[in-house]
């Protein structure tokens, strides 16, 4: 808060608080000053022997200025009344005023002692006691009048809000009456009295804050009103009594303002009163109907509050006891669909077994079901249960059964369509609560997930090599992309001797988790096997014996070994079912594909394997070029659904093989992306260009 | 597109016709057709690949996870009207050796007679 604002909020107490002071000296000092001029009067006339020398307009402004001071400060002191604490209200308005009343009779009955032990008649002190009980009188109607109205607006429109503030100028209008000393008896103004009668009767119908009173609230508000109804019966009494009084030289029941006043208070306090008593009875389903939104609300906030499971069927419970009104109650959750009995309310297990089996005979079990009469089914009848009524609500969504609660009660009837109806609500809520809850932390999980296979990526890249060998007798370029976070492609190489080299790559069938741990397995078995440098067709053989026994049945794996001898200027290789090797040979100029046999390796799982893998030995000339590469590269399908193909890619090769192994292999990879254009990416690619080079000078 | 899986019956021989795309998801219902218990009591599975225009490894792993079990039970698995690219997927992976592939229906019952 800026120091302006404090300074203005502050500036506007002072005001409110020097306004509340100045309010109460007014109404101290006219009252003051009425008595004085009373007692004066009546001592005057007392004496002088006449009656009635009075001076009503100084006496009415007095009392004008009385009445509207205490109004006033009255109107400003109910501005503190907030919240929905009407009970509050009511014990203040009785504590502070209503009490008056009973003091005032007080007063009379010792004025009437005095006078009648004493015998003796005292004019001036029957004026001062008249004079005090008017006061209280003015005090507890202006405390009234304004609790009334806080009361009254309680949820209010508009309308309301114009109604009141015409109502309240209207009848501070009728002290202008007693200000030129009319007669408001008189014939003209009954049209006016009518309205204001009206008025209040309309006033009168607004009661709002009745209804939210709860069952025990009511009660005690009813002794409340009924004190504050007798404080102004008592008032009413009295002042009407001693309307007219030949003893009397001023009488207040001239001042139209105040009959009207107490006319609307103790109407508006006779409504309340009665609505209050015959909303008594039904108090009770209101009650319920807020407790069931309460719990509505409770349910369905469970999930912010990251409240478990087991609090929702906690919540559930209790809940559709207290709104079925159900004597007894369980709650069977599925627990690996068995049910297991998690809450009991007035039940034994034994009986809950006894249930179950007569149900499951009436294969009843698990749905929705209602008997409002059990003791009509020979088969309950025969359980000699003291319940009357059951009611069977499974919890279930469309895929899944959560739970299922029972309830009972101990009359006929006990579940009518409207309980039903709530307990159908609550259970629908339960649901979507429940469904909601495993979202959530379905979601967490697949969070996790996702960083797991963020770490099988990282785990994959570690197996792929980043770099080869740089020797001056071949150059070597990879290119290598994962369709999906993990890849079923590899690659990988191995210094056999000083002048031999064995290059594996292969393709695991399927993609994700399951590929990759065979591609890491394939890493194992090539540097496993290739520790004992044998030929790649024995290495084929010895890989597909390993692979049947570790490898699902619609799994396989395609492989090439190349082993690379550059003193002897050759390479023998074999191939499993991998696709053909490209090779451009610089002597005959010439591009081609190795056409060998081979067959996958995981396909057929025992030692007739061996007859299908062919092993093949290649002479290399300086400046030939070896494309090895997956399926991924030729198989490649452009946005027609095309595929890439074998003779594109050769036909590639014949373009760029006069380039280095990097060019090349860049040349491959931009045809075949711009072939199926930008993020079209299927399967994984791989691509190997190894180009042996001219010279060789550490040969 | 998806995949479209029929078979017909005849005697002792069922043809099972592949209409599509065979990928990771269409070779579920394709081991599912094989995996019925039903189709033992054939002995010749004639598979029309006429209008198959793509398979996938995944594809490939269903005929080869079913093909000892064909074998055992002296079922002959016999693949006919083959489009090319799909054939050389067989061949590169080394099946056209394992398995039957003729060019016509005609031929396939030859080769399943005798």
């Amino acid at each position: 808060m800026s120091l302006q604002k404090l300074s203005t909020v502050f500036r506007f107490m002072l005001y409110k608080t020097n306004a509340k002071s100045l309010l109460i000296t007014t109404a101290i000092v006219s009252w003051a000053l009425l008595l004085a001029t009373v007692l004066f009067s009546a001592e005057s006339a007392r004496q002088a022997g006449v009656a009635r020398v009075a001076l009503p307009y100084v006496n009415n402004l007095l009392i004008i200025a009385f009445i509207t001071a205490t109004f006033l400060h009255q109107r400003l002191s109910a501005d503190n009344l907030k919240g929905i604490d009407f009970i509050g209200y009511l014990w203040n308005l009785f504590s502070k005023a209503g009490v008056a009343a009973y003091l005032s009779v007080a007063l009379y009955l010792s004025y009437r002692m005095v006078t009648g032990y004493a015998n003796l008649q005292s004019p001036l002190l029957l004026h001062l006691v008249y004079l005090i009980n008017f006061g209280l009188l003015v005090i507890f109607l202006a405390k009234a009048f304004y609790i009334w109205r806080q009361l009254l607006l309680y949820h209010k429109n508009k309308f309301l809000q114009i109604a009141w503030n015409w109502f309240e100028l209207l009848l501070f209008g009728t002290l202008l009456l007693t200000l030129f000393n009319f007669d408001y008896t008189s014939y003209v103004f009954l049209p006016l009295l009518a309205l204001l009668g009206f008025y209040i009767l309309f006033l009168c119908t607004n009661l709002k804050w009745v209804a939210y009173l709860t069952f025990n609230n009511k009660s005690r508000s009813l002794v409340l009103l009924g004190a504050i109804l007798l404080s102004c019966y008592i008032f009413a009494r009295f002042f009407h009594q001693l309307a007219n009084s030949r003893e009397l030289i001023i009488d207040f029941t001239d001042v139209a303002f105040l009959p009207l006043a107490m006319v609307f208070v103790g109407a508006y306090t006779l409504a309340a009163f009665l609505v209050s008593l015959f909303s008594l009875p039904t108090s009770s389903v209101f009650e319920q109907k807020s407790e069931d939104l309460l719990n509505f609300q409770r349910l369905s906030q469970s999930i912010q509050q990251g409240q478990s499971e087991v609090q929702v069927y906690d919540m559930l419970f209790d809940s559709t006891i207290k709104a079925a009104d159900a004597s007894a109650a369980w709650f069977e959750q599925m627990r690996n669909s068995e049910p297991q009995v998690t809450h009991l309310l007035h039940i034994g297990s034994e009986q809950i077994q006894r249930i179950r089996h007569l149900l499951l005979a009436y294969n009843i079990h698990n749905i929705d079901y209602i008997n409002n009469n059990l003791d009509r089914n020979p088969g309950f009848r025969e359980l000699q249960l003291p319940w009357k009524s059951l009611i069977i609500l499974p919890i279930k969504s469309k895929k899944n059964l959560f739970g299922v609660l029972y309830l009972l009660k101990d009359i006929e009837q006990g579940f009518d369509r409207e309980t039903v109806n709530v307990l159908r609500t609550f259970t629908s809520q339960t649901i979507l609560t429940i469904e909601n809850l495993r979202l959530v932390k379905e979601s967490l999980q697949n969070e996790r997930y996702k960083e797991e296979l963020k770490i099988a990526t990282q785990v994959q890249e570690s197996l792929i090599p980043k770099t080869f060998p740089v020797d001056s007798w071949f150059e070597i370029s990879t290119h290598a992309v994962a369709a999906k976070e993990v890849g079923g492609d590899f690659y990988d190489f191995l210094q056999l001797s000083e002048s031999r080299i064995a290059i594996i790559i292969g393709d695991v069938s399927g993609k994700g988790i399951s590929a990759a741990f065979h591609m890491a397995q394939m890493k194992g078995i090539f540097h496993g096997l290739m520790q004992q440098d044998m030929p790649p067709s024995e290495f084929m053989k010895q890989a597909n014996s390993a692979l049947s026994r570790c490898l699902e049945k619609t799994s396989f794996i395609t492989s090439s070994l190349y082993i690379i001898d550059y003193r002897m200027k050759g390479f023998v290789f074999a191939r499993a079912g991998h696709c053909h090797t490209l090779y451009y040979n610089a002597m005959m100029d010439e591009v081609f594909y190795f056409q060998t046999e081979g067959l996958g390796l995981g396909i057929i799982r025992d030692k007739s394997y061996n007859n299908h893998v062919r092993e093949m030995y290649y002479d290399y000339n300086p400046g030939d070029v070896m494309v090895i590469y997956t399926d991924g590269i030729v198989e490649g399908r452009s946005p027609a659904n095309e595929e890439y193909g074998e003779d594109r890619l050769l036909y590639m090769l014949t373009q760029t093989y006069h380039l280095d192994a990097e060019d090349i292999k860049y040349a491959i990879i931009n045809d075949l992306q711009d072939f199926t254009g930008p993020d079209n990416l299927y399967d994984d690619q791989t691509l190997l260009v190894i180009k042996f080079k001219t010279i060789q000078p550490n040969s | 597109m998806p995949m479209k899986i029929t078979n017909e019956p005849k005697d002792t021989t069922i043809i099972i016709t592949l209409d599509g795309e065979l990928d990771a998801s269409s070779s579920v219902l394709l081991d599912e057709e094989l995996s019925d218990p039903e189709i033992m009591k054939y002995s010749k599975i004639l598979v029309d690949c006429k209008n198959l225009h793509y398979i996938s490894s995944a594809g490939l792993g269903v005929f080869i996870s079913h093909l000892q079990r064909f074998e055992d039970a002296q079922i002959k698995l016999i693949f006919f009207n083959m489009q090319e690219k799909v054939r050389n997927v067989f061949e590169i992976l080394g099946l056209d050796l394992l398995m039957t592939i003729v060019s016509n229906y005609e031929e396939a019952i030859t080769v399943s007679n005798e």
